[in-house]
């Protein structure tokens, strides 16, 4: 199906003549772009702006206080050849990205799944289920973790009559990052909520048909269910690594901005965060910024091209 | 072709922008006398006592002072993206860490044209204003002198049959303590004092007792790798011995109030300052007091001293320099204002209103007030401002390597030479 | 295809035994209500250190308070020269305008990189993909300036304008590919009608897509009630101030702190995000209950 113009005899008045660029723009290509329209306001009126200046400030050296020096690439050299803390920040949130988001997916499908079958109680479920997200930010999350996950906190509370001693997870650096990838999988709401639209938008007639025939749930699942969510999952999945690279509260409020202990929890933004305001090296903090622009850029555009193998569009 | 706008949108939409921009409109000022901007760090209590000062002040000045407070956390970044945007307010809390970096980028204003005139600082504390000077400019004006100490949790203490520390006592008195602390064992293994391994104020006042000094006037380390050696390996003594806490713990504290060691019940002592003991007693139920930090030996003094809590400086941008140094003036000078602010800053610099003041005080701000007042022989000379990346060694370094000994990842002849060659690079690096 | 006999064995082999069903169902409800008790612990927590003593919020062992006062939810609504009430139509203001915003802005932006084909559209995506990967730390003081060139500083235009210009690009994407789930068919048939896109986006996409647009309403109203980065940095007045802004005031690391009423105050500010939730998760459901999609 080609894209044409909508109106009926368009194919009459271009058989008669030529049509110029414009008028083919305004047949072809202009719906598009005026549906775009506020996004295109948008995106150059308030977004491009401060992208290249983001992107310019990253080649400089800006305090916040005075304006910016340009110093070259000075930023980036600094960046991989002699900036132990960038590595580290790099390490773990790649190890945050690669444990947390399966696992939060797989949760957020597992209980979405559930909550589709229709059982007693379904509304409240999943209101409850979605409640920690609701908590997002809040203070009262990290005296929370804290209670849970201290020496003498819940977790080694419940251990205890296993024989089990548990160390202090939350403020021993071989551990902390776990309660963080935790806290991130505690939080699975918005990809259960996104799984669940998904599975109510698979007709039912579908499942109908299939038990007929005789299939086992399982094979529903593996049949129906899972091609026909494929772009659901796609999305969950692009979105939820974004959001892990990306990720800064969580570490922000538990360790109090510091990444501690030991820079074990110095999430890559949180980096970013303490150079620009904290060490007042703006300039810097950009350099870092377009490196994790660079790295999750490509990330998806291998995830985008890679989709067409397994992502079943009905289009 | 046209897209028809569904007129009910278009009309939603815009009231919507319309009442939005409404909403944002501030009201005309109808008052003779400047309008200034305030903005501070602190939590209700400090915000409370600061508009009761800005009510008077506009009583009897008129005009109008619009104020803005955060949380410390949030203050800095706020600040600093207003002074970038070029928005800064007239009148800004400032910290002793943050004083040089904002004065050096002509972000904030030298105030000395008006004194004399309208800011009256005949009396001040002469270390307190110093404290606000940068390269010999005054930059700050003190609200309140506080000092580092140790808070003691008295109610511990008691139940330990341990005696508490006094302005007297010395490392070696800890070392006991903790010992006691150990066979008393009360409250399910209560350590005798926190891990103050990666405490910049205590390294510094160590330190200085031993004639040493954080860092040099002209911004260098002001100590040697062998200091830092000595200091690690008297903690790790400490932590081995089960006098102060263990790094796991230590860990814990990630900076607000209730992570602390002395909230949690893990430690009965605490270094920390002195204008905050009022804060951790509203969150605790046993009696807290307060005494100077250790003595590396018995009668060796000179490792405080009274620390400006921190300023009111004046935006470089302010269009109402003189009406911000007047209210400033107002701020520190009228004793009715003092009154209303008591020691919740710190203890007032100018003479007049501390005595003022001074009856009013409850409890725990009288310990503050008496403590500061009488530092005898603990008190040392003023430091020289520190350099720019004070900071960050304090946040980046000191912290981490601190940890890393703590946690067996270093031992304390490493961190150190770690930490003084890190050191001396951010240093020069920043210079 | 199967004859009948075969077909019957398949299908009692698949069918569980009563009693199996039964057993499952218990399971299942044991394993969620578990995990509800693992979701609605901090909740209780929080509820229960906002009726209890100060100094007994972070020493206590159980969560039962010893004595129980309301006082921390009136101190806390007071506490601050501006009522929490104040704070709440701030932040009922900012919220549904930007749900409004970009329910309508980016499903339109969604329909066009989904639905209609144009020169640069691929490039256009990417683009707006790429607007999601940036931090926001770096943009914050370019587009500080730039809202303050506008004269937009201290008011809520930063905070709202930018979501109808679908300057959110995770709803973008997210309806990109609900609308691509959505079958062809149906515009083919409208084009044939002689439908415009318009009324195609108005009369067929958007109505059979309630779940997405439900879920967007959703995120956005939640989202931007529990920012607080944005309120910090563009309003200036505490009468403009959030919730959200308005319960980080109340503790602050170098002074007093009052955390009964940060702990009441949040507890009360959660009660508009989870009611807008259950209000709207309804549409999640009744979305699309027609099965009217055929393939």
């Amino acid at each position: 199906m080609t894209a044409r113009s909508f109106a009926p005899d368009a194919p009459a008045r271009e058989r008669a003549h030529s049509p110029s660029m414009l008028q083919r723009f305004w047949q072809n290509d202009a719906p598009g772009y005026l549906f775009l329209l506020p996004w295109f306001i948008g995106f150059f009126g308030l977004t491009i702006g401060p992208i290249i200046s983001s992107l310019y400030l990253s080649f400089t050296d800006f305090d916040l206080l005075t304006s910016p020096d340009w110093v070259g690439a000075d930023n980036y050299v600094r960046m991989f050849t002699n900036d132990p803390k960038f590595a580290a920040s790099m390490r773990v949130t790649l190890f945050f990205v690669v444990f947390s988001v399966p696992l939060k997916l797989a949760f957020a499908l597992g209980v979405a799944m559930l909550l589709n079958r229709g059982i007693k109680g379904l509304p409240l479920y999943r209101a409850l289920f979605y409640l920690p997200s609701l908590l997002g930010a809040s203070v009262a999350i990290a005296i929370l973790w804290r209670q849970i996950f201290a020496a003498d906190g819940l977790v080694n509370q419940l251990l205890e009559p296993f024989g089990i001693i548990g160390p202090s997870w939350i403020s021993n650096p071989r551990y902390s990052l776990w309660t963080l990838i935790i806290l991130s999988i505690w939080q699975f709401g918005s990809p259960m909520i996104i799984f669940l639209a998904g599975l109510r938008q698979i007709p039912t007639d579908m499942y109908e048909a299939a038990s007929l025939d005789g299939a086992s749930r399982w094979r529903q699942f593996i049949k129906i269910t899972l091609p026909l969510l494929t772009p659901v999952v796609f999305f969950n999945a692009i979105i939820q690594t974004i959001d892990a690279f990306k990720s800064f509260t969580p570490a922000f409020i538990i360790s109090g901005g510091t990444g501690n202990p030991i820079n074990s929890t110095l999430f890559y933004t949180l980096y970013l965060y303490q150079e620009a305001f904290g060490f007042f090296r703006m300039g810097y903090a950009s350099a870092l910024a377009w490196v994790l622009l660079a790295l999750v850029a490509a990330f998806t555009a291998f995830s985008f091209l890679t989709s067409k193998y397994w992502v079943h569009y009905d289009d | 072709m046209t897209i028809r706008i569904d007129r009910r949108s278009f009309l939603l939409g815009s009231t919507a922008l319309l009442a939005g921009a409404a909403a944002g409109i501030r009201p005309g000022f109808a008052q003779e006398g400047a309008n200034l901007r305030l903005i501070f760090w602190g939590g209700q209590a400090r915000a409370d006592r600061t508009y009761g000062v800005t009510d008077l002040f506009t009583e009897a000045h008129g005009g109008e002072i619009q104020g803005e407070f955060l949380a410390w956390n949030d203050y800095w970044p706020k600040l600093a993206t207003q002074t970038a945007g070029g928005n800064a307010p007239d009148i800004l809390q400032m910290d002793y860490r943050y004083i040089v970096e904002y004065a050096n980028r002509n972000a904030i204003a030298p105030l000395d044209e008006f004194v004399g005139t309208t800011l009256k600082l005949d009396n001040f504390d002469a270390d307190q204003l110093e404290g606000g000077k940068v390269g010999g400019k005054l930059y700050g004006i003190s609200l309140g002198a506080n000092s580092v100490c140790t808070l003691i949790n008295t109610t511990a203490f008691e139940e330990a049959g341990v005696t508490p520390p006094t302005n007297a006592w010395t490392y070696d008195d800890l070392m006991a303590m903790g010992e006691a602390f150990k066979s008393a064992n009360i409250r399910g293994g209560m350590k005798a004092i926190m891990d103050a391994s990666y405490t910049e104020p205590a390294l510094d006042n160590w330190l200085r007792q031993r004639g040493k000094a954080l860092y040099t006037p002209e911004g260098q380390l002001g100590f040697a790798e062998e200091d830092m050696v000595e200091w690690f390996t008297l903690w790790q003594n400490l932590r081995e011995a089960g006098v102060c806490v263990a790094a796991e713990e230590q860990a814990l504290d990630t900076g607000p109030l209730e992570t602390t060691m002395l909230v949690q019940q893990k430690a009965a002592l605490m270094p920390s300052n002195s204008n905050q003991l009022v804060g951790y007693q509203a969150l605790m139920e046993d009696k807290l007091d307060m005494c100077g930090q250790p003595r590396i030996a018995a009668g060796q003094g000179g490792g405080h001293y009274r620390k400006p809590s921190m300023f009111f400086s004046v935006g470089a941008n302010s269009q109402n320099k003189e009406a911000a140094a007047e209210f400033i003036d107002f701020f520190i000078n009228d004793v009715e204002a003092g009154k209303i602010l008591g020691v919740e800053r710190g203890i007032p610099a100018a003479p007049a209103v501390r005595d003022a003041v001074a009856p009013t005080l409850d409890e725990a701000n009288q310990i503050a007030l008496n403590f500061v007042s009488n530092l005898g022989d603990l008190l040392g000379p003023l430091p020289p401002s520190p350099p720019a990346a004070a900071g960050e060694i304090d946040i980046s370094l000191l912290r981490t390597v601190g940890q890393e000994v703590g946690f067996g990842a270093r031992s304390p002849e490493d961190g150190a030479q770690y930490f003084v060659s890190e050191a001396t690079a951010i240093l020069s690096r920043a210079g | 295809m199967t004859t009948d006999a075969p077909r019957l064995e398949v299908v009692t082999a698949h069918t569980p035994s009563p009693l199996r069903r039964r057993l499952t169902t218990i399971l299942i409800h044991v394993l969620l209500i578990g995990a509800s008790i693992a979701m609605l612990y901090p909740l209780l927590w929080m509820l229960s250190a906002s009726v209890r003593p100060e100094n007994e919020i972070f020493n206590a062992t159980s969560l039962w308070p010893s004595e129980w006062s309301l006082d921390a939810y009136r101190r806390g609504w007071n506490g601050l020269r501006v009522s929490f009430g104040t704070f709440f139509s701030n932040s009922f203001l900012i919220s549904i305008l930007s749900v409004l915003g970009n329910v309508m802005a980016c499903s339109l932006a969604a329909y066009a990189f989904a639905r209609l084909r144009f020169r640069g559209r691929n490039f256009w995506f990417a683009l707006m993909l790429m607007t999601l990967m940036l931090p926001y730390q770096v943009t914050l003081i370019p587009q500080y300036v730039l809202f303050r060139q506008l004269g937009w500083i201290d008011t809520i235009l930063p905070l709202v304008v930018p979501k109808f210009l679908a300057a959110d690009a995770f709803f973008i994407f997210l309806m990109v590919q609900f609308f691509r789930g959505l079958p062809r068919e149906l515009d083919e048939a409208a084009q044939m009608d002689g439908c415009s896109p318009w009324r195609i986006y108005w009369k067929i996409i958007l109505p059979l897509s309630t779940p997405v647009l439900a879920t967007a309403a959703i995120f956005t109203f939640i989202w931007t009630w529990d920012d607080f980065f944005g309120p910090l940095i563009y309003l200036n007045e505490m009468r403009q101030y959030t919730v959200m802004l308005g319960l980080r005031t109340f503790t602050d690391s170098t002074g007093e702190s009052d955390y009964g009423a940060l702990f009441a105050m949040s507890v009360l500010s959660l009660i508009p995000i989870f009611v807008f939730f259950l209000f709207f998760q309804r549409l999640l459901i009744e979305g699309i209950a027609t099965t009217g999609m055929k393939r």
